[in-house]
This record gives C-alpha cells, sequence and structure tokens, in this order.
C-alpha cells in the first residue's frame, strides 16, 4: 500500500504543474503568433473542430484516456495524448460548460492554467495509480512483447518512413535527407534524426531562400554531426575501417576528453 | 487571432510569463520520467519513445534514446518561437522528458531520476531555460517569417510511423507464444472495430492471455 500512496501522492503534484503548463500554453495558442504559445498544431486544430461544444470536448478527451489507461498500465508510458488531448480538452470541457463563449474560456489563459491544473491532478493520478495496481507479472509480459515491436520500430521502420516523406516532399528535401539520414545512421545509429533535419532545412530553403536561419541552421547541423561523431569515436573506426593507422594526436584528443581508444 | 490591446493583458499573456509555463509543464515532464525510472508508471510519451529509454535501462544502450530526443529538442526549439507554437511533444516530452534524461543516464548520472524533489528542479531549470531561449529566438529572428521548416512533412511521417505500432506489436506477440498472440490478434480486432488504435487492443490482448498462460523464458 506504502508504494500506492507514493505514487498517488507524487502524481498530484506532476499533475498540477503539467496541467498548468498545458492550460496556459493552450489558450495562448489562440493569440499566436502575436503571443508564443504552447501545445500542437493538431493540439490547435482539434480544439477548434469541437466547436465549443463541452460534451465534444469532454468525449474527444475521453477517447483518448481509454487509450492512455491501456498504454500505461501496459508500458507504463501514458502516451502524449494525455498532454495533447486530455488535458487541454477536459480543461476546456469544465470551462465551456459554465460559460459557451470561447473568447472568455478557452483563450484565456489563467482560466486554462486552472482548469488544467485541476483535470492535471485528476487525469495523471487516476493513470499512475490504477497503473501501479497491475501485477508485475502482466506488465512483464507487455514488455517482453512491446521491446522487440519498439525496437523494429525505431530501426528500420522509422527511418524508412521518414526518409520516404522527406523524398515525396521535394528534391531539395529529398536530397538534404537522403545525405543527413545516411551519415546521421552511420554516426548516431539511427537515420530518423539526420532526416529530420534535412527536412528542417530543405523546406526552411525552399520557403524562405537562404537567409541567416537556414545558414545558421546548416553550420549548427554540421557542428551537432563534427561533435557527435566525436563523441561516439567514429572518427577512429571510420580509420580503422579504412585500414588507416590513428595519430598519436587523435588518440591524445580523445583521452583528454576521457574516451579511451583501442 | 487578432489582439488590439495584448500590451495591457498583463502576466498571462506577457513574454516573459512563457518561460515560467515551459518550466512548470517540464518540471512534471522530467518528474513523469522519474516515476517511470522508479516505478515504471508514469513517462509522459508514447510507448515506441519509452520503449527506446527502457532499451537503455535494460542495459543496452541510450545512444537512440538520446540522439533521438535531442535532435526533436533541438529542431522544435527552433520552430517554436518562429510558427508561434512551441510542440509540446516533439521539444518537451521527447526532448526533456526522454533525450535528457537518456544522455543523463548514458553518462552514468542517476541521482536526478532517482530522487523527486531534484527531478522537478531539473526539469524546472531545463524549462526555463528552454522558454529563455525561445523568447530570445523570438526577438532576433524575423517574426514574420512564413517558413514552417516543413512541419507539416514531419508530423505527417511521425503519424504514419505511429500506425505501425500496432501490427508490429501483434507480431512480436506471435513470436512471444501462441495464447499470447491470439489474445494480441483478438485485442487488435476488437479495438479496431471500434475505432480504437489496435495497438491498445494488442497490447490488453497479450497481458490477458500472457497472465493465464505464461510466456515460458528460455
Amino acid at each position: 500500500m506504502g508504494v500506492t500512496l507514493v505514487i498517488i501522492f507524487k502524481s498530484i503534484i506532476i499533475g498540477a504543474l503539467v496541467g498548468f503548463g498545458v492550460g496556459a500554453g493552450a489558450a495562448r495558442m489562440f493569440h499566436a503568433p502575436n503571443v508564443q504559445g504552447m501545445g500542437a498544431f493538431r493540439t490547435f486544430g482539434e480544439l477548434n473542430a469541437c466547436e465549443g461544444d463541452p460534451i465534444s470536448h469532454f468525449s474527444f478527451g475521453l477517447g483518448f484516456l481509454f487509450n492512455a489507461w491501456a498504454s500505461v498500465v501496459g508500458a507504463g508510458a501514458l502516451t502524449q495524448d494525455v498532454d495533447h488531448r486530455i488535458i487541454p480538452n477536459w480543461a476546456a470541457a469544465s470551462l465551456l460548460w459554465r460559460n459557451r463563449d470561447v473568447t472568455q474560456t478557452l483563450h484565456n489563459p489563467k482560466k486554462m492554467a486552472i482548469a488544467g491544473a485541476f483535470v492535471g491532478v485528476v487525469v495523471v493520478t487516476l493513470l499512475n495509480s490504477t497503473a501501479s495496481s497491475v501485477p508485475a507479472s502482466m506488465q512483464n509480459v507487455a514488455t517482453q512483447v512491446l521491446v522487440p515491436a519498439a525496437n523494429w520500430l525505431i530501426n528500420p521502420i522509422m527511418p524508412i518512413v521518414f526518409w520516404i516523406a522527406a523524398m515525396d516532399a521535394g528534391r531539395r528535401t529529398g536530397i538534404w535527407s537522403t545525405v543527413l539520414g545516411g551519415i546521421g545512421h552511420l554516426i548516431m545509429g539511427n537515420a530518423v534524426p539526420g532526416i529530420v533535419l534535412g527536412i528542417l532545412i530543405g523546406k526552411g530553403v525552399d520557403d524562405s531562400g537562404w537567409n541567416r536561419i537556414t545558414k545558421t541552421l546548416v553550420v549548427a547541423v554540421a557542428i551537432l554531426y563534427l561533435l557527435s561523431g566525436f563523441f561516439r569515436g567514429f572518427d577512429v573506426a571510420f580509420l580503422h575501417s579504412i585500414q588507416v593507422e590513428i595519430p598519436q594526436w587523435l588518440i591524445d584528443l580523445h583521452k583528454l576528453f576521457g574516451s579511451e581508444v583501442k | 487571432m487578432t489582439d488590439q490591446s495584448l500590451k495591457n493583458r498583463g502576466f498571462w499573456f506577457s513574454e516573459w510569463a512563457f518561460p515560467v509555463f515551459v518550466a512548470t509543464l517540464c518540471s512534471g515532464i522530467f518528474a513523469g520520467t522519474h516515476m517511470y525510472f522508479v516505478y515504471h508508471v508514469g513517462a509522459f510519451n508514447d510507448i515506441a519513445i519509452v520503449a527506446m529509454l527502457e532499451a537503455g535501462i535494460k542495459g543496452g544502450s541510450y545512444g537512440a534514446a538520446a540522439a533521438f530526443g535531442a535532435s526533436f529538442l533541438f529542431a522544435r526549439v527552433l520552430e517554436g518561437p518562429l510558427v508561434g507554437i512551441l510542440d509540446i511533444g516533439g521539444a518537451l516530452q521527447t526532448g526533456i522528458g526522454i533525450g535528457v534524461p537518456a544522455m543523463l543516464l548514458g553518462a552514468g548520472i542517476t541521482a536526478p531520476l532517482e530522487n523527486f524533489t531534484l527531478s522537478l528542479l531539473v526539469g524546472a531549470l531545463l524549462g526555463l531555460l528552454i522558454g529563455v531561449v525561445i523568447i530570445m529566438i523570438r526577438r532576433y529572428t524575423v517574426a514574420g517569417s512564413t517558413s514552417t521548416f516543413g512541419a507539416d512533412v514531419m508530423m505527417g511521417a511521425g503519424n504514419a510511423a505511429g500506425r505501425y505500432l500496432g501490427p508490429l506489436i501483434v507480431i512480436t506477440a506471435i513470436m512471444a507464444s501462441i495464447p499470447v498472440g491470439i489474445g494480441a490478434t483478438v485485442g487488435a480486432a476488437f479495438f479496431y472495430a471500434y475505432k480504437k488504435p489496435i495497438a491498445g487492443g494488442a497490447i490488453i490482448g497479450a497481458m490477458i492471455m500472457g497472465a493465464i498462460f505464461p510466456i515460458l523464458l528460455k
């Protein structure tokens, strides 16, 4: 019983903090780009789609609550939907119940933050406390099934899906993503980060040309690749694979940062 | 979308309130990862992404989770101020909730994830930092930039990749044992019939059958 009480206590604090931020961020989205908002484009679209009807907002959130419950019971993961869908929609529903005017409720960061904090406490505590009471043997089954499935998803499914999406998004994006993705898979072990950066650069240049932002982006990406290549020992592994002697200064440089070159 | 009197609306609409909101949210998200690390519940992310961290905790490499999380954090923090909406899923839930913990654990630093109070503090500090960075980027770049930097392409790919998880879970369940495989298949079909994501049904089905007929460990 002791552990469950601790989980409930911590979940109340976490739920309040998360709900407060999500609520305020969601309301501020309606005033973007003049005010910096926080949420997601899909959250924004879905909140609009419910058209200020409290029952629509409530049932939309409820649908994702069941999914989040299955996920947290199985794998301990609350899903991104808790922050993206359940909290904002239920906070909106609770406010719209008494006042149907969205400009005074859903679009008001103060009211949404406070409502979000209450909803967050209820949702996070409910999900975490019921999930922790599921026997460990059942959770083990889920882990045994989920971990290999997730590993496949990470590699190769996600790289392939992102890669194809990048190639379908235009020639420039396709080229940048293919190059950065391929090198990314070599250096970091997964192509997705590289492909995402390729999409950022390709689409950024497509939309606004080579300006200060896109140039800074390319420099930042180059630095990111060089640093992660160095710290993951890619330079040494590469020289090994083409049968080149590792120069002493490189070994010393690696030693300086605390990594041993074999 | 238009506000004439934004300057007069005080704290809740102000620029410097933004880091405060990011800080509270990050504090909760980071503490959620602490919950997962200690009690195996409560991580604020999807199964596929949490599983990357789990792979590291179970003795594998934290590299995938760290690289994945860091790249999302980087891309979303850059995109956030340009489009006016910071993406919670990519920047905070994946970046702060998975990427940063994976980097810390990979470096052998466990204290922020083992201690609840420390996790709240570390999360809040990281959030404050991100909020300030975003406000700074907003100030120093052209606020009127029209590019979304392919956010639509990435979101489309992200959603498409997520759809693969359901069938993958059914396949791995079938590979685990016959009863678990049957459970996952029936669960997935049931959830599909009721228009729910089939990954959830597959897991529940696998768990029920796995509880009755435990998977034999080799």
